[in-house]
């Protein structure tokens, strides 16, 4: 572990559009602190994952030390802080869902592309070479009755058998 | 104020004041880590719950209430005469009850699940809050059997190292940084049982920021356990075998309250002491590890006097006999007597008096450090003036704020004297050119010091005079604080206390003066002084006297 900073070489800035977008929530907050969450997710779908570029302009922007930027970042398991496959696939592994096989999917999965379950210290083991896919265990999805589901990147699949997952998966860009 | 039954007593405390420090005014120990009367309270380490009793309608009588409470965030406050308890308290609360008890064995336990119990190595060990906590309100067995969580030791910054495995989280550090110096350099990382205390840094672990404010040692001293560990002092000693004493700071014109931790071979660490109009709980680093010069070898340890132009080793007989000579040979109106702001009042004063009394010159300047650079936080001010006692010299020399012979002006001032009798304390101050020529052309410069300095190097005659840790005496802050410093350890070699010194020359001169401690001159300096009438040792104690409040 080295005590020497590190210089962040191209700084990230929100794209137009974003920057609308940012401008038009940031209103809806008391405070500026307040609109963390929301502005995080909106430089993660830009980005890809939250850099620390992204951190340091996001602290820029709600006038925080870039640490409580960090702070939220590392706590919620939906933030990346390394890049991620284009598809993020989020395998529930809660109780109902591994009473209805959810590990036959999972397991499907990663034979498949031939990765092992990323963990949120290491997303690199996850993810395709190709960066196309990172598979994920997630807690509850909320959708119990509908078990076993599996979430790709934002949307919810219902009832999955190994065989309904290679079909989503293939029909993927 | 609100009267309150806190176990078996009946006491008086005031409003808003929380059940820690109730207790803590009555020798009352209730054990906490994550409250710091300096910070604020987010009650999340749980340990100081205690249990209050509250009016229970259905039994017509005062019952133990169904929870327990924080002691650090439950307030008192006098209830209206409707709401009394048992007819006369405004609160009643017991710390000694076995729920309580059982309520902070099973905390500890908790806290102890992933510590490693590392005491042996430990710098905090001796110190430690988790330790007394655990000895005196803890079970002594665990029931964990599982792996314990092993987070890295870090890096945090120039002084701070963090072994987050002895972290219990108490987030002490993270609020300091937050209010007190308004950086905001730490934060909590992860989540849950795998919360680690953080600088900011980017997924190979390299920092982006670092723990480097000027403020940045108090986090060392407010951490509870043995987390936060000073570079410094990084197993230099172990706590217990350190003597300490109280001081002031000598750092800058704030006057921060000290206290001094030593053994025979020189000083260890120095660490701030609460004054609640002065630092509060606070100091700052420049002040906390600047210490290293008393400890130096480089001292200057016997007087030296210069013979053919070079400066050699003499006893303190010559010495002396060879500077009254020539104050004696000298007309009054050339020779000039400089005090320093580095140095203690009494000093000043008997220079003052050697000055006016004995050699009947009214040349009297002031020397020090050159001001620096003034730092503002939130809570805390570290002042532009870096020496100690600039108000108390002043005082003491009769300076007023338009005395020539301060600041730049002090070598236009001294330009045309032959004889100069130079107190210093500010060793590493450089001499520009003009200053360097003017204390050349003094025939007979005399130089009061504690290191070889430019202004040592132009000298007749050296005199080793001591550090703020090998006297004892009395510094005025810039508010008017008098406050007291006093001897840790012995003057290294040969070299004498100030103020000792000053009187073996006055002695010789033929001047009355006749003190065999520091507080007999502050007696005087009450007597004559004004504003001063306070301000002996007996009356300045740990709290310090203001000059300003008469």
């Amino acid at each position: 572990m080295s005590n020497e900073l590190i210089q962040i070489e191209t700084p990230f800035q929100f794209s137009e559009e974003n920057q609308r977008k940012f401008d038009k929530l940031i209103q809806r907050y008391p405070v500026k602190e307040a609109a963390m969450l929301p502005t995080l997710h909106l430089a993660q779908k830009q980005a890809g994952y939250i850099s620390p570029a992204v951190m340091e302009h996001v602290a820029e922007l709600l006038e925080l030390p870039v640490m409580k930027v960090k702070d939220v970042v590392t706590f919620y398991p939906m933030f990346f802080e390394e890049p991620v496959g284009k598809y993020v696939i989020r395998v529930c592994y809660t109780l109902p869902c591994a009473l209805r096989d959810c590990k036959l999917v999972l397991e499907h999965i990663k034979e498949k592309f031939n990765i092992d379950v990323a963990s949120e210290t290491d997303l690199a083991k996850g993810t395709t070479p190709d960066g196309k896919f990172t598979l994920l265990k997630s807690e509850c999805l909320a959708s119990c009755d509908v078990a076993p589901v599996v979430m790709v990147n934002d949307d919810l699949y219902k009832n999955l058998t190994p065989e309904k997952m290679e079909e989503i998966l293939d029909g993927l860009e | 104020m609100a009267f309150i039954k806190l176990n078996d007593l009946e006491v008086e405390v005031e409003d808003g004041t929380n059940i820690i420090e109730a207790a803590r005014q009555h020798d009352i120990e209730v054990p906490h880590y994550c409250y710091h009367p300096g910070l604020t309270r987010p009650a999340n380490c749980r340990m100081c719950l205690v249990e209050p009793h509250v009016f229970f309608p259905p039994a017509g009588k005062v019952v133990p209430d169904r929870q327990l409470a924080t002691g650090c965030t439950t307030t008192v406050r006098t209830a209206p005469p409707d709401r009394k308890l048992d007819g006369k308290y405004d609160f009643i609360v017991r710390t000694d009850t076995p729920r309580v008890k059982k309520a902070r064995e099973d905390i500890l336990e908790f806290l102890l699940v992933h510590h490693p119990l590392d005491c042996p190595v430990c710098d905090q060990a001796g110190e430690c809050d988790l330790q007394d906590f655990s000895y005196n309100h803890g079970s002594g067995k665990s029931r964990y059997l599982e792996v314990k969580n092993v987070p890295p030791k870090k890096d945090l910054g120039p002084d701070v190292l963090l072994y987050s495995t002895r972290c219990i989280v108490c987030t002490r550090c993270i609020r300091f940084c937050d209010e007190v110096a308004g950086t905001g350099e730490l934060g909590l990382i992860h989540r849950g049982s795998h919360d680690e205390i953080d600088i900011p840094r980017d997924h190979d672990e390299n920092p982006l920021r670092l723990l480097d404010n000027k403020l940045a040692g108090n986090v060392v001293d407010i951490c509870p356990v043995g987390a936060l560990i000073s570079k410094d002092f990084l197993f230099k000693s172990r706590p217990w075998f350190m003597k300490q004493v109280n001081s002031v700071c000598p750092g800058c014109s704030v006057g921060c309250n000290i206290t001094v931790d030593y053994k025979e071979d020189g000083l260890y660490r120095i660490k701030p002491r609460f004054h609640e109009d002065i630092n509060q709980h606070w100091m700052c680093d420049d002040g906390r590890l600047g210490y290293h010069y008393v400890n130096s070898e480089d001292r200057l340890q016997i007087p030296m006097k210069r013979v053919d132009g070079e400066l050699v080793p003499t006893s303190w007989a010559d010495a002396l006999n060879l500077i009254v000579e020539k104050f004696s040979e000298t007309d009054p109106e050339s020779i000039a007597v400089i005090g320093s702001a580095q140095g203690t009042n009494e000093e000043n004063y008997l220079l003052g008096k050697l000055a006016r009394e004995v050699l009947k010159t009214e040349s009297i300047g002031l020397f020090g450090r050159e001001p620096g650079e003034e730092h503002k936080f939130p809570q805390f001010t570290i002042d532009a003036d870096k020496n100690p006692n600039t108000r108390g010299a002043r005082d003491m020399l009769k300076l007023g704020e338009d005395a020539s012979l301060t600041g730049e002006a002090l070598w236009n001032g001294i330009a045309n004297v032959k004889v100069a009798y130079l107190v210093n304390g500010a060793p590493e101050r450089p001499l520009d050119e003009g200053a360097k020529q003017v204390l050349e052309a003094v025939d007979f410069l005399v130089v009061q010091d504690i290191f070889e300095s430019d202004v040592a190097q132009l000298a007749d005659v050296v005199l080793p005079g001591v550090t703020f840790a090998e006297k004892d005496g009395s510094f005025t802050n810039a508010k008017g604080w008098v406050q007291r410093i006093h001897r840790a350890v012995d003057p290294p070699g040969e070299a004498r206390v100030d103020w000792e010194i000053i009187q073996q020359l006055a002695k010789r001169l033929g001047g009355e003066m006749d003190y065999h401690f520091a507080g007999e001159i502050a007696l005087e300096i009450a007597e004559n002084v004004p504003d001063y009438q306070d301000a002996t040792h007996q009356n300045i104690g740990a709290g310090g006297v203001n000059i300003e409040r008469g």
